[in-house]
């Protein structure tokens, strides 16, 4: 058996001293694919703002029994300020900042690591483009190259599927099978329908969090379990039953 | 008027004072201003500016130097300003509106109870560039000249906490320490340039410029020598107009600022829909 990537132990944490997510917990190993959904307001984004270590806990501990892996994070659009005077370039270059030696300039292996990064996603001419006159597909490239231009362990993405059309929602499903090759991804939507041919198991968070081992939900289950999502599917839902939960 | 009658004002040298003065608010306040606009925190310039005035009525009524008694209270307010708001549980704009008068009503007792008349007071809320004096321009020139150093040295963290707080915390980079430099910067920067403009002005030196600046680019690091260059053609101009047409110099700078944003914004947007038209 794998050792866990993270374990999240009965964790309560939230905004102030107001807990948003109670009583969650979670194991993520290795090369595992989940999708975190549940309603807007639920606790998603909550979530993996503790993971990250952002938010305070208020009780139970996150565990990282190999020590704390390298995260790349794309945060949700909405959080992004898209007038601020900031370059694609920079941006993308702003994810290779460590906490090691600090140097004034950036060095020139960096640098040609994110001209390479910028030319194989495409964003090679738009390099010093300021990020307010991007469509919503080219921000979601810089960001998502941001998040993944230090070669990270554990990716986390909120909502990226946010202002893309469906051509580029195409291209990243694709992207995110490749990397999840290499990586371990936490990939939250509150629209089951678009993720689940990703994913491959799914944990449904409304205040708390019910892991489910697999990419398939009906929708008895998510009654069942108070998954309140909207469940979209193409043709017959493959009807699955799964098995019951720790907590409740 | 001949341009060797323009430059006869050249031989005084508080008017060559009044001008180093000028450069130096102007290039000094290009740099803070741009963080200032960028980060969308020109109220809390503002909380910094006018709780200020509380630090010179408490100098004036010691018998100090006020412009320390201005720095100290300028940065007490920045600091606590940036501290409430990494708290995220007091409103940080009534927070600011507090400490903003506060500040104004703590000068106004200081001030009132010091005995005798106090002539430099209408220089703080106006300024005063026509007096500025050696010790004045140094320390100007040495806190610009910090400042700049600072932005050069430290530019990629100072974009990226300002920016995204959030994943510069996730990279290592030490965010509050980045954040609490920045807001004793700001807060010397803008006491500091009380003298040339006056606390009721001094903001527009701060966000004017770098307004017309943002009309050329977005991008952080060329906003700051555009603003520069914006700031010192505005108030070089203002500083010349004022004095031949005799009215207080701050105000004769801002009103140059701001006649300036509205000439080259119009300019430009006359350019853009040739440009257009034609394209």
């Amino acid at each position: 058996m794998k050792k866990p990537l993270l374990i999240l132990d009965n964790i309560r944490t939230g905004y102030n001293s107001d807990p948003v997510l109670r009583d969650v917990s979670l194991e993520v190993y290795p090369l595992d694919f989940i999708g975190v959904i549940g309603p807007n307001g639920g606790g998603k984004t909550t979530l993996i703002k503790a993971i990250l270590g952002l938010l305070p806990l208020f009780s139970g501990h996150i565990h990282f029994p190999s020590g704390r892996p390298k995260t790349g994070y794309l945060p949700q659009a909405s959080q992004i300020d898209r007038s601020f005077p900031i370059t694609v370039k920079e941006v993308i270059s702003s994810g290779l900042e460590t906490s090691d030696k600090f140097l004034p300039f950036l060095s020139s292996a960096k640098k040609e690591k994110v001209r390479k990064m910028m030319d194989e996603t495409g964003l090679g001419s738009l390099s010093s483009r300021p990020i307010g006159e991007l469509s919503g597909g080219q921000l979601q490239k810089t960001f998502l190259c941001r998040a993944l231009i230090d070669e990270p362990d554990l990716l986390i993405l909120d909502e990226p599927n946010t202002h893309v059309d469906k051509h580029f929602e195409q291209e990243l499903h694709e992207w995110l099978k490749e990397l999840n090759k290499n990586m371990t991804i936490l990939l939250v939507s509150h629209d089951i329908g678009t993720i689940s041919p990703m994913v491959k198991t799914i944990a449904c968070v409304n205040r708390t969090l019910h892991y489910h081992p697999s990419n398939q939900l009906s929708e008895e289950v998510l009654k069942v379990y108070n998954c309140p999502v909207d469940l979209i599917a193409h043709g017959p839902v493959p009807h699955r039953v799964l098995k019951s939960h720790d907590h409740e | 008027m001949t341009m060797s009658e323009l430059l006869t004002i050249l031989d005084y040298q508080f008017f060559r004072h009044a001008l180093a003065a000028a450069l130096l608010t102007s290039v000094l306040a290009a740099m803070v201003g741009t963080y200032i606009v960028s980060r969308k925190i020109v109220f809390i310039g503002g909380g910094i500016t006018h709780a200020s005035f509380g630090g010179i009525g408490l100098a004036y009524y010691m018998g100090l130097n006020p412009i320390m008694g201005a720095a100290v209270f300028g940065i007490m307010t920045a600091l606590g300003i940036e501290w409430i708001s990494g708290k995220g549980n007091i409103r940080e704009d009534s927070a600011i509106a507090i400490l903003w008068s506060l500040g104004m009503a703590l000068g106004i007792i200081f001030v009132f109870m010091t005995p005798g008349y106090a002539p430099n007071l209408m220089s703080f809320l106006f300024g005063s560039i026509l007096s500025v004096g050696k010790t004045d321009l140094y320390t100007l020139a040495g806190f610009s000249l910090l400042t700049l150093f600072i932005f050069t040295v430290f530019f990629r963290p100072i974009l990226y906490t300002a920016f995204d707080p959030e994943f510069a915390k996730i990279k290592g980079i030490p965010v509050g320490t980045y954040r609490y430099m920045m807001s004793v910067i700001m807060a010397l920067a803008i006491v500091l340039s009380i003298r040339t403009v006056g606390i009721i002005l001094v903001l527009s030196i701060f966000t004017i410029p770098q307004i017309t600046a943002m009309l050329f680019t977005r991008n952080f690091a060329l906003i700051i020598p555009l603003a520069a260059l914006w700031g010192i053609t505005g108030s070089v101009a203002g500083l010349f107009a004022a004095y031949y047409m005799n009215i207080p110099s701050g105000a004769s700078i801002i009103f140059f600022l701001t006649i300036q944003l509205m000439v080259v914004k119009l300019i430009v947007t006359l350019q853009r829909q040739v440009q257009r038209r034609s394209g």
